[in-house]
């Protein structure tokens, strides 16, 4: 703005001082889904440029006993949009009597962040849970609520590093198969998402130092944490 | 839009066990508009070097031309090959000459030297080099190579192993990228032979 203006003449241009809204403070979030089971991960690092604020702030948030959905972008939006949530989750169970499943919430969450359209929620959610045959399911989400399901995606800073992976390993693209790709068995899944971050984490200073796996079958919601490199 | 990303392209290299690869895709575009599909980005310095050029089509070809000329001289004058390494920094001076006024391009150079051991390198658009241990990448799908190569590359890989990754690292990643892809080039220079295979990927 202050290069425009011309040196010629004295006067300022009229100039409004604004604070940015948003920030970014990157971190990665990687979801598979398979046949009986949904694996959701995402790393704990929070930054803000070169700076790491915190080395353990999750980003994967367990909403209920089947979902858990993961915010990256801006952390102030992520924990206020989970929080709404997880309110809006109680209310229903006393509405309607029964737990909130997931492709209720999927819904839930695009409503809401629609609701926000025009000052928007700077997250890029996916959530991961089992649907009403107790396959698998993963919802993508933009910004502003639009979502589709997948069986696998990235998002986040390392999405532009992960998701091809994710498409050549889970998805079997540029491979010679049959039709439709198969499901993977839960430990390949693992082991994939345990891939996925570590090359991530290489090549991406905004990824690192832990990551959060959470498992969800028909059982419940597993947990599981591994280290990553924290330079 | 960023003019690297004007014409779109992707470039990667990988070392394998006494052997290199580079591979390219073939889309030449305007923004949005696919033009051609068989637009080379990779080309040959002598039997054991390649480089290949990522960025503005045009700084492409006019770098490549000056290119054939320094190294045509080179050999004239020096009577015998261009060493990777050399050629390297005559990439790298060369692009330093623009220094204020740059050419728009990534290169990426892959090449066996005279004993026979595989080297990659990369530069920016002023000429910094990058020398790699196991490989390099340029272009709009930089980032989405990086991961594809990340996870795909080992160390000692033989020739034909070698292929399939640089091969599913570049297909995987310009298929995630509007701006890369219609078709691939892959190159393998081994101390013996140079194998060259046209691969056709998702034509999008």
């Amino acid at each position: 703005m202050l290069a425009d203006a011309p040196a010629a003449t004295h006067h300022a241009a009229a100039m409004q001082r604004r604070v940015d809204p948003y920030a970014d403070n990157g971190g990665t979030a990687v979801a598979i889904a398979g046949e009986d089971y949904a694996i959701i991960a995402a790393d704990t690092r929070q930054s803000e440029g070169y700076n790491i604020n915190s080395r353990n702030a999750p980003k994967a948030f367990q909403l209920n006993e089947s979902t858990v959905v993961s915010c990256c972008g801006f952390y102030a939006d992520a924990t206020a949009l989970t929080t709404y949530l997880k309110q809006r989750i109680v209310q229903y169970e006393f509405d309607h009597d029964k737990p909130m499943s997931t492709p209720a919430l999927a819904q839930l969450l695009s409503i809401t962040l629609y609701g926000k359209r025009f000052f928007p929620y700077y997250v890029h959610n996916i959530l991961a849970g089992l649907d009403e045959e107790g396959r698998g399911c993963i919802f993508n989400y933009d910004p502003v609520g639009s979502f589709e399901k997948y069986r696998w995606q990235a998002a986040g800073s390392g999405v532009s590093l992960i998701q091809p992976f994710l498409d050549n390993q889970v998805g079997f693209k540029n491979m010679p198969l049959e039709k439709n790709p198969p499901f993977l068995p839960l430990a390949k899944a693992l082991q994939l998402v345990k891939d996925a971050f570590t090359s991530a984490t290489e090549r991406d200073i905004y990824t690192g130092d832990c990551v959060e796996i959470f498992i969800i079958t028909k059982d419940g919601v597993r947990k599981e944490s591994y280290d990553l490199k924290k330079d | 839009m960023s003019i690297m990303a004007y014409n779109g392209a992707s470039v990667v290299a990988m070392k394998g066990k006494n052997c290199v690869a580079i591979a390219s895709d073939r889309r030449f575009g305007v923004q949005a508009l696919t033009v051609s599909c068989d637009f080379q980005k990779i080309f040959k310095v002598n039997d054991r070097l390649f480089y290949g050029l990522a960025g503005l089509g045009t700084d492409v070809q006019t770098l490549s031309e000056r290119f054939r000329f320094k190294s045509n001289m080179y050999k004239l004058r020096e009577e015998r090959d261009l060493e990777p390494k050399t050629f390297a920094h005559m990439v790298s001076s060369t692009l330093y000459e623009k220094r204020f006024g740059p050419y728009f391009v990534e290169p990426v150079v892959a090449g066996l030297d005279k004993k026979g051991e595989p080297f990659v390198c990369s530069t920016d658009l002023i000429g910094c080099i990058n020398f790699a241990k196991d490989f390099v990448v340029a272009g709009t799908a930089s980032q989405n190579l990086y991961g594809m190569c990340e996870t795909v590359w080992r160390e000692d890989l033989e020739p034909e192993e070698l292929f399939e990754a640089v091969s599913q690292a570049l297909l995987n990643a310009v298929d995630r990228d509007c701006l890369s892809g219609w078709g691939a080039v892959v190159h393998i220079i081994t101390p013996e032979k140079i194998i060259t295979r046209t691969l056709k990927g998702r034509m999008d």
